[in-house]
């Protein structure tokens, strides 16, 4: 079931000016329920107004964005409802940040919303939980935190309204590796325990590659593949064109191809790279296979 | 969207009047401005509307745009205008009801306040359309110099207006994402009393202010690790320098001018 859907989408920027250019030209994807989906494209590309889009912030120039089936615009007036169902996480989404306290300013979602008291309290503290905000936080000002605490807090803001769909957008730009991975491992594992749709939008191509099960590229304002993450990764001459990069380990193994090792090039992911040397080595003569051996333990 | 204002900004390109030194527009949009004050008659006011709209065709920016530029003040315009019709007693009377009289005088007064205003504005808009922000400082700069007899800080006001005017775009942005970011968390900007909608904008401001006094901060501390401190000694990377094209558009300025003079004596003056 396709939860969300794009038709023919176009979005022109600074219409009937001389500025006016195209952001995204005739998009047409569809969002599976329940998947993590990976956009990537080169700075410009049009990912960012591609996903702004999706939860009615831009209104298309022409064409047509479907939530659940039916156009987000129908109701132009009803487009709120449409934001508290597809989730909206920014670049440096730190930057909103403006209650007196976290707290304050998780709830301000769900307070607009409707929600009633008990009920904001509760998810406050269940976003704080997926956000990996620990407790003591909630109570202090916002601009107080570290710049990796307020990201987590603005992150909880957003799933605190319990969106069907939540989207990222590069959320893990400015941190240190550390954090990245910690951040992407909790949406992650929001993603496992809500079984909602998420969108992450990011050029780290180890990223993607490790989270998504399907990857959207966009290239110059166009949609240009929608694919399985390892479907899309094997066409690693097509991204490199595009300005993109496959992720470091599938980079190895496609140079290993070019040497003339027979080991299969559509791995993305660390893990895949050590079973794949796993069964090349297996296949190889036994001397080999200690090459193999020394190679798994060193990572 | 708030980008969507058009007057003060600046459209790139590579016309006549792009290229013209910025002292130069400077001096002449001063003038012009003057000029369509001193113009008092039919002829003088519309040598100096053909003279604009000449210009206009000049800069290839489309006029739409120009016009869009006018919009904000039309209100204005159109308030000036109707006072004047109703303000202006003498000439020969058109129409009256009770207390309201409608003179000829007072209809040809009122078209000519509102040709005024928006043949300045017009003027204002070439000038900052055609011209970049950086530049434009420069030439006030350069302009104001012997102010700096008297010991006014010309350096350091065009300093800061040349900052003042290279955040306007940016703040512009950072509101942009701001709103953006909190209507995607529910805000309700567009309706409710204005009681409401001043604090719906709390949420915007705050934020807003925050991150201009951590800009503010980041651009004193970067300018300090450059040594920045103030005009003293201070030389320029790009020297304005006059050329032909210059001369010519003073040239033209003053012929202008002059016939404007010549016209106001052609009556019918107002």
């Amino acid at each position: 079931m396709n939860i969300l859907e794009t038709k023919n989408l176009t979005y022109t920027y600074s219409q009937g000016t001389p500025f006016a250019h195209d952001a995204i030209t005739d998009v047409s994807v569809a969002v599976r329920e329940g998947e993590f989906l990976g956009i990537i494209g080169h700075t410009g590309s049009g990912k960012s107004t591609l996903v702004q889009h999706l939860n009615g912030l831009f209104r298309p120039s022409s064409g047509q964005v479907l939530l659940n089936g039916r156009d987000i615009w129908e109701n132009p007036k009803a487009i709120r409802s449409v934001r508290f169902q597809v989730g909206m996480v920014f670049q440096y989404p730190e930057h909103q940040l403006f209650e007196e306290t976290v707290a304050k300013d998780i709830a301000f979602g769900p307070k607009n919303m409707g929600l009633s008291e008990e009920e904001i309290a509760a998810r406050v503290q269940k976003a704080a939980e997926f956000a990996g905000l620990p407790k003591v936080l909630l109570e202090k000002s916002p601009f107080d935190l570290s710049g990796g605490e307020k990201r987590r807090a603005a992150i909880a803001g957003v799933i605190a309204m319990d969106p069907q769909v939540l989207i990222l957008d590069e959320p893990t730009a400015g941190l240190d590796p550390m954090g990245r991975d910690d951040l992407l491992e909790q949406i992650a594992s929001y993603h496992r325990e809500r079984k909602n749709t998420v969108l992450l939008v990011s050029h780290s191509m180890e990223d993607i590659a490790k989270y998504s099960d399907r990857v959207l590229v966009m290239n110059e304002s166009r949609a240009v593949m929608l694919a399985p993450t390892a479907e899309i990764f094997s066409h690693g001459r097509e991204l490199q064109q595009m300005g993109l990069q496959v992720p470091q380990v599938t980079r190895i193994f496609m140079r290993l191809r070019e040497l003339g090792c027979p080991v299969n090039d559509s791995v993305y992911t660390v893990e895949q790279a050590l079973a794949e040397i796993r069964r090349a080595a297996g296949t190889a003569p036994s001397k080999s296979l200690s090459a193999g051996n020394g190679g798994e333990s060193r990572d | 969207m708030i980008k969507d204002i058009t007057i003060g900004q600046f459209f790139p390109g590579n016309s006549a009047v792009h290229r013209l030194d910025p002292r130069i527009k400077f001096v002449l949009t001063f003038a012009a401005i003057v000029f369509v004050f001193v113009a008092n008659s039919a002829a003088a006011i519309a040598l100096m509307t053909l003279a604009v709209f000449s210009v206009i065709a000049l800069t290839r920016i489309p006029v739409k745009l120009y016009f869009k530029g006018l919009k904000p003040i039309l209100v204005i315009i159109l308030i000036t205008s109707l006072l004047n019709i109703f303000y202006i007693r003498t000439g020969n009377i058109l129409w009256s009801w009770k207390f309201i009289t409608i003179t000829d005088q007072g209809l040809m007064r009122s078209v000519l306040i509102a040709v005024r205003i928006a043949v300045m504005i017009l003027i204002s808009c070439v000038l900052t359309y055609t011209t970049s922000p950086t530049d434009l400082t420069d030439a006030i700069e350069r302009l104001m110099k012997p102010l700096k007899v008297i010991r006014v800080p010309v350096h350091e006001i065009a300093m800061m207006m040349t900052i003042a005017l290279r955040f306007v775009p940016t703040l512009l942005e950072e509101t942009d994402k701001i709103t953006s970011a909190q209507k995607a968390r529910g805000a309700d900007l567009e309706s409710g009393s204005l009681m409401q909608r001043v604090r719906a904008m709390i949420p915007i401001l705050i934020p807003l202010f925050v991150s201009a006094f951590r800009r503010a901060y980041e651009l004193a501390m970067a300018m300090e690790c450059r040594c920045y401190h103030g005009g003293e000694g201070r030389t320029r990377m790009k020297q304005l320098h006059m050329s032909s094209r210059d001369y010519v558009a003073l040239a033209l300025g003053a012929i202008l001018f002059c016939g404007v003079i010549l016209c106001n004596l052609i009556p019918p003056s107002l």
